[in-house]
């Protein structure tokens, strides 16, 4: 058991974070739309392997990836191109952003599809592989926090390249991303608001002095503290159960998060030029994904206790 | 980072359990458990067993060897800590003593409190309580009024605790007095529990029986022999006490447990596949155990690497809590009849855990520490 950095992890987020520096404020004349997605950050991450991490060092680097960047007001993907695509088709590269969707939602507006090279559908047992290409997307106006498009019409996807059997590993991946992409913004969104709460005065004292919002601050650090570590952990086991531990556990503090942030960012923090909402936002979005908190849920009580049919017996019991 | 144990810790880990094995009775879950661990067949079990623990060096395997320990890892005495909570305590109230009486006198008690004290904890045949709360001093502990004024080469004891778990049973007790006017002016004394002088009244509640005891100390003379530290040094030595204690309760393990027995009886019931409901709460609840397991894991992991002190240990209880709490809730909503002659472990575990926010340190107190200390939030009020 070591809950601390390797050499080799260290010397990754050291040399992320010098780059990720540079990304670390959006402009105030640039603050204008629900997102901001960073597209030169995007092909530097790309150009120095970072999105290579999971082939090149292995699962916990790339979701360290996944939370450092999670940290940025701005949005790039790691989450698809950086943990994702490198679990379910290791032997067929992807370059570029790729989205993530299931199938039965391709209809409805896609995270990251505006700017994506690759779509992968998880369907069922499979994924599908779509590359993009040319592909017309109608760009979505959201306040989810990363862009969202739709497509013009619907994928032929009898077209695209199926990878029998990967279904699993999908979501499996998926959700430590998700867990860890979670933690990430959490993370950046609770420290934001604790240097504004430390400073902000009401009533002549610091909005932050009030037991009130302390209790609920810590409440909301401990959340995403556990976030952390349970994506981390599932990142390491690379079982079916932590990742829906990690995942049940992140999509589930979700609304307290949002309901707290926005209490104590006040009324500027409804405003898009306040960074709030970069990312809280971002969190609100991933809060369905994979089904959501309730489906992950689902997912660790079957693994647990099975959900096997009611014996006859027991029903007599109930019954008589 | 890695999140598995070492084949020496697996190891470790199978011979606390098969020490259990050979050490509980073939009835400990049917009559000790239910009873709770305060109560007094399990305090006077306590003393059979953990003289067996100390027979094969598994009952203070971390202190230093010049105790009777073997200098075993932050790590080995947790998983006997984890192991001892899922089989139900049978430690009683001696895990207090190993986990931070006995540690506390190493590093405050005289050569004759150590030789006494020390090596008779390490034997596993004493109990102790501890005498800290008073009916108008809990949480504000600098409050408390029972005073000890000194008479030659004795303390005159007067004033009465509350709380006190395992006091009908013990032999001592470590004593929390008032020694002057200020807040600070507060000093351990080690009391005999059968000093002229000394009642127990043990009172009924929602808790088990044998958890609520009131102490009463009149006139009850201590030698100054027994003074633990200076006069006024009880500050000092109680948030060293009570940091061997804070990550003492693996919660997680206990409450996993008992999820597993109520889900256990909710599918005997046959509500388990028909009620989506009842599983996607059941799913959450683990989730929330696992995060607490993760909170408590990095503290010991702090502790391993010798890591300047934090405030994760207060984060952990205050996550453990919550998930708890929750547990609770659906207890009382799924398996209620656990409350009313059902379950009786199901029913230990509820009643045992009714005090949960406030022993060792309330909940706020730990969500304060944490906004304070951690987070730097400011302490104007």
């Amino acid at each position: 058991m070591d809950f601390q950095l390797s050499d080799d992890q260290s010397a990754l987020v050291a040399a992320l974070q010098t780059i990720l520096s540079d990304y670390a404020e959006i402009p105030q004349a640039e603050r204008h739309g629900y997102y901001r997605y960073d597209s030169g950050l995007q092909e530097q991450l790309e150009r120095n392997g970072f999105l290579d991490a999971a082939r090149d060092m292995g699962e916990v680097e790339a979701a360290l990836v996944v939370f450092e960047t999670a940290r940025l007001p701005g949005v790039v993907d790691v989450l698809g191109r950086g943990l994702v695509a490198p679990i379910v088709c290791p032997d067929l590269p992807l370059s570029g952003p790729v989205a993530l969707a299931r199938r039965g939602d391709l209809g409805k507006g896609i995270r990251n599809l505006p700017v994506a090279s690759h779509l992968l559908v998880e369907d069922g047992d499979d994924v599908l592989i779509c590359s993009l290409g040319d592909t017309e997307i109608l760009p979505v106006e959201s306040i989810l926090g990363y862009p969202y498009g739709k497509f013009a019409r619907l994928p032929d996807l009898e077209q695209a390249q199926k990878i029998v059997g990967a279904g699993a590993a999908m979501r499996r991946a998926w959700r430590v991303g998700l867990s860890a992409e979670i933690a990430g913004a959490s993370r950046a969104a609770i420290d934001f608001t604790l240097d504004y709460v430390r400073n902000r005065k009401v009533f002549g004292r610091a909005v932050g002095s009030f037991q009130s919002v302390q209790h609920r601050l810590v409440m909301r650090y401990g959340h995403a503290k556990c976030g952390y570590y349970l994506a981390m952990r599932a990142a390491w086991s690379g079982t079916d159960t932590d990742a829906a531990i990690a995942a049940c556990q992140a999509q589930s503090g979700i609304s307290e998060l949002m309901f707290d942030l926005h209490q104590f960012n006040g009324g500027m923090g409804m405003t898009n030029e306040h960074l709030i909402h970069f990312w809280l936002y971002r969190v609100r979005a991933l809060q369905a994904d994979v089904g959501g908190p309730t489906a992950a849920a689902l997912d660790v009580a079957e693994r647990r206790w099975g959900a096997q049919e009611v014996p006859a017996e027991a029903l007599s019991e109930t019954v008589s | 980072m890695e999140f598995g144990w070492t084949p020496e810790q697996e190891d470790y880990r199978r011979r606390v359990r098969a020490a259990l094995d050979e050490l509980l009775p073939e009835d400990w879950d049917e009559r000790y458990v239910p009873q709770s661990y305060a109560s007094d067949l399990q305090v006077e079990f306590s003393r059979e067993f953990c003289a067996g623990l100390a027979e094969r060096g598994l009952l203070v395997p971390h202190w230093p060897k010049e105790y009777g320990g073997s200098e075993s890892s932050d790590w080995a005495h947790f998983i006997l800590g984890e192991e001892m909570k899922a089989a139900g305590e049978p430690r009683g109230a001696q895990y207090m003593n190993v986990n931070w009486i006995g540690p506390t006198l190493m590093k405050y008690g005289t050569p004759e409190q150590k030789d006494l004290h020390v090596k008779g904890i390490a034997s596993g045949k004493v109990i102790w309580c501890q005498g800290f709360s008073e009916p108008d001093a809990g949480t504000d502990l600098p409050a408390l009024r029972t005073r000890a004024e000194p008479d030659g080469d004795h303390y005159v004891v007067n004033g009465s605790k509350i709380w006190t778990s395992y006091a009908r049973r013990a032999d001592w007790c470590f004593l929390l007095v008032r020694t002057g006017p200020s807040r600070k002016d507060l000093t351990i004394l080690l009391v005999p529990m059968d000093s002229p002088g000394i009642s127990v009244t043990s009172y009924p509640g929602v808790i088990k029986f044998g958890h609520l005891n009131e102490v009463y100390f009149t006139d009850v003379r201590v030698p100054v022999a027994n003074r633990v530290g200076e006069e006024g040094q009880a500050w000092e030595i109680v948030s060293h006490a009570l940091a061997f204690e804070r990550v003492g309760v693996p919660r997680y393990h206990t409450g996993l447990d008992a999820l597993d027995l109520a889900v256990e009886q909710i599918k005997r019931e046959g509500r388990w596949f028909n009620d989506p409901i009842v599983r996607a709460k059941a799913g959450r609840l683990v989730s929330q155990f696992e995060a607490a397991r993760m909170l408590t894991y990095l503290v010991v992991d702090q502790r391993v690497k010798r890591m300047p002190p934090s405030t994760d240990a207060n984060l952990s209880r205050v996550v453990a809590l919550h998930a708890v709490k929750d547990l609770m809730d659906f207890i009382a909503e799924y398996v209620p009849d656990c409350l009313a002659g059902g379950d009786v472990l199901l029913e230990d575990y509820y009643r045992i855990n009714i005090p949960a926010g406030v022993t060792g340190g309330t909940n706020e107190i730990q969500l304060d520490l944490v906004a304070n200390r951690g987070l730097g939030l400011p302490r104007e009020r």
